[in-house]
């Protein structure tokens, strides 16, 4: 009986070793939405690719950056993707590996801006959007992001909360159309607050903001570029504000965990991602704007995302060390402003 | 039932042993890190908790609303369940189906909805506009008021449930034998059916408090954030700050002041009855 017992844990170890031996194992950890697609478009090329097994794990850049912390001296995640400024967090935690970019054969083909976005060789940029205002054509003019605190519109205009990714950028656009560019928001904050009662609502989720627009319950809201798509399809005449300041821009990057064990293979996987057809079939199944320059796009594709040089230069991103720095005061200034 | 109490502990354990690993142990984890600095174990969050006047008013606001919508759900759950008890059995059966139907709906529709109904062109405003009490579409979203609905309607059902519950278990002869002896309606309440159905109104009173003081979604969408709550105020110190020490005391501040209020509601029930 013993020896059936030892036999058979010898067999089940061997086995398991060897079955680990034939499959390396890579974790990733990305944001949830559309993984179907990403499924299709970039999983499972790879898998087929490198012979291995991806482990997609998913959640907001939070819950990410505070899972890395605590697994900090065993990682389990090989490879993350961050919004800028929670990458620059997990870079100053000491979580993040420097990037090796002489073994990503497609970091050439990136946008200058996401090449090293925060400066510090520890993420690269996979995709960027940009952040602007839709408005109703037929009630209002929109020439400038300070046309948002107008007395005639502001009771028709929903603002972003100070917790959402639009937040801060929506703030210091104000502040640069009101000629108050300063990183603490101050200025921006205190214009927003005076008017406070009479904004419709400062959001937390953009997917209410279609619902809003369709009952008319207001005419204007900055928005990032991905909401777009459900406010164009609505029956209203809606189009995406030409300001003399320009939208704001923003990107989400991928890092390698400090640690990781398969820190190759995470680094192919990142190659695979920001190359040319790859970045091209999730740009064509309208997930993420490409941030390799060398992706073409059909003009219908092209203009539901972000996309190309001539909008890519024109964006005013908001530095992550500006933001990381600031964002506790920000939130305490908002509280005492305009939330309350 | 049980030969021993020894029996049933042992049939009870491995509940028990469940409920502790994945609710107690991560709670007590969770609430541990607002005792816990460099230095060692401290109050210092707590002190830096208090001392802000603006978390003192947030968290004064988040009583007041749990407690409003406790009070009135309380007040129609009473009328509510009282109809509902007396209809024949098919038809009661018909009224808890339809009362429970919106549990099955997730919040964030529900909280949707009130986006429709409450907007400028929804069915209220209509209404108002209608019947000559306005001229044009009065702003009831994104208000206290707004969210104060919102709550309402979302955890009543679950104190309708309780008092039914609570109802049904009553001698039905109570109130005829108070009537005969010449109590009025009020007093009838207050002396024969609220004593008799105090179980329900502690467990109803505790689901819609708590409820109403943990919901996140509602008091974000409805409230437009212009009005802050405790559970705003948490969820800004993890999603923006990162700082899970203040998220820690705030998390231990609604468990305690759900475990107040039951206290509290407990204490008044048996109170009363021994009077």
């Amino acid at each position: 009986m013993h020896k059936k017992l030892l036999a058979a844990s010898v067999f089940w170890l061997v086995g398991g070793t060897l079955a680990a031996a034939q499959e390396q194992t890579l974790t990733i950890s990305v944001y949830g939405f559309a993984q179907d697609e990403f499924s299709e478009a970039l999983y499972k090329p790879f898998e087929a690719e490198c012979g291995c097994k991806l482990v997609v794990e998913t959640g907001n850049s939070i819950e990410r950056l505070a899972k890395l912390d605590a697994n900090k001296d065993a990682p389990v995640i090989d490879m993350a993707v961050f919004s800028l400024a929670d990458a620059l967090a997990a870079s100053r935690k000491g979580l993040t590996e420097k990037l090796d970019t002489a073994k990503l054969s497609n970091h050439a083909k990136l946008y200058d801006f996401a090449k090293d976005p925060n400066g510090d060789g520890m993420s690269v940029g996979y995709t960027f959007y940009k952040t602007g205002i839709a408005y109703r054509t037929d009630k209002m003019k929109v020439e400038s992001w300070a046309d948002l605190l107008k007395d005639e519109y502001v009771g028709h205009v929903a603002l972003p909360n100070i917790t959402t990714n639009q937040g801060g950028p929506v703030l210091s656009m104000i502040g640069k159309a009101l000629g108050k560019d300063r990183p603490d928001l101050k200025d921006a904050m205190a214009a927003v607050g005076e008017k406070r009662d009479e904004f419709v609502t400062f959001y937390v989720k953009s997917s209410q903001l279609v619902q809003l627009m369709q009952q008319e319950e207001i005419w204007a809201a900055p928005m990032g570029h991905f909401s777009w798509a459900g406010i164009s399809k609505l029956d209203l005449p809606v189009g995406w504000a030409t300001t003399k300041e320009g939208d704001a821009g923003d990107m989400n990057a991928m890092v390698l965990v400090k640690g990781s064990k398969n820190q190759d293979l995470a680094l192919k996987f990142m190659d695979f991602w920001l190359s040319t057809p790859i970045q091209t079939k999730i740009a064509e199944m309208l997930i993420d704007s490409p941030a390799n320059k060398e992706v073409v796009l059909a003009p219908e594709i092209a203009e539901k995302l972000t996309y190309g040089a001539d909008v890519a230069n024109k964006l005013t991103f908001l530095p992550a060390a500006t933001t990381l720095d600031y964002r506790e005061k920000w939130l305490a200034e908002w509280n005492t402003t305009i939330a309350q | 039932m049980f030969q021993n109490r020894a029996e049933a502990l042992a049939l009870a354990l491995p509940a028990a042993v469940f409920a502790a690993i994945v609710f107690l142990v991560p709670v007590v984890i969770v609430l541990a890190e607002g005792f816990r600095s460099p230095a060692g174990w401290t109050f210092s969050a707590y002190t830096d908790f208090f001392s802000e006047p603006l978390n003192r008013l947030v968290l004064l606001r988040t009583f007041k609303l749990g407690l409003a919508v406790t009070i009135v759900s309380a007040v129609i759950g009473y009328a509510a369940a009282f109809a509902i008890v007396n209809l024949s059995a098919s038809g009661k059966g018909r009224m808890i189906g339809l009362i429970s139907l919106p549990l099955m709906i997730s919040p964030v529709a529900r909280t949707y909805a009130w986006i429709v109904i409450l907007g400028r062109t929804g069915i209220v405003n209509q209404a108002l506009q209608a019947v000559g009490l306005s001229d044009e579409p009065i702003r009831l979203l994104f208000t206290e008021t707004a969210v104060f609905i919102g709550l309402l309607q979302l955890f009543l059902p679950l104190m309708i449930l309780s008092l039914i519950s609570a109802l049904e278990n009553m001698p039905k002869d109570a109130i005829l034998a108070a009537r005969v002896l010449g109590a009025n309606w009020f007093q009838v309440f207050w002396k024969v059916i609220l004593p008799l159905t105090r179980e329900g109104l502690v467990v109803g009173g505790t689901l819609v408090f708590t409820g109403s003081l943990t919901a996140y979604i509602t008091p974000a969408i409805l409230g437009g954030s212009k009005v802050l709550m405790l559970e705003t105020l948490l969820f800004q110190r993890v999603t923006v700050a990162n700082d899970f020490v203040s998220a820690s005391v705030i998390a231990f501040i609604l468990i305690t002041m759900c475990f107040a209020a039951n206290l509290l509601l407990k204490r008044l029930a048996t109170a009363r009855n021994k009077r």
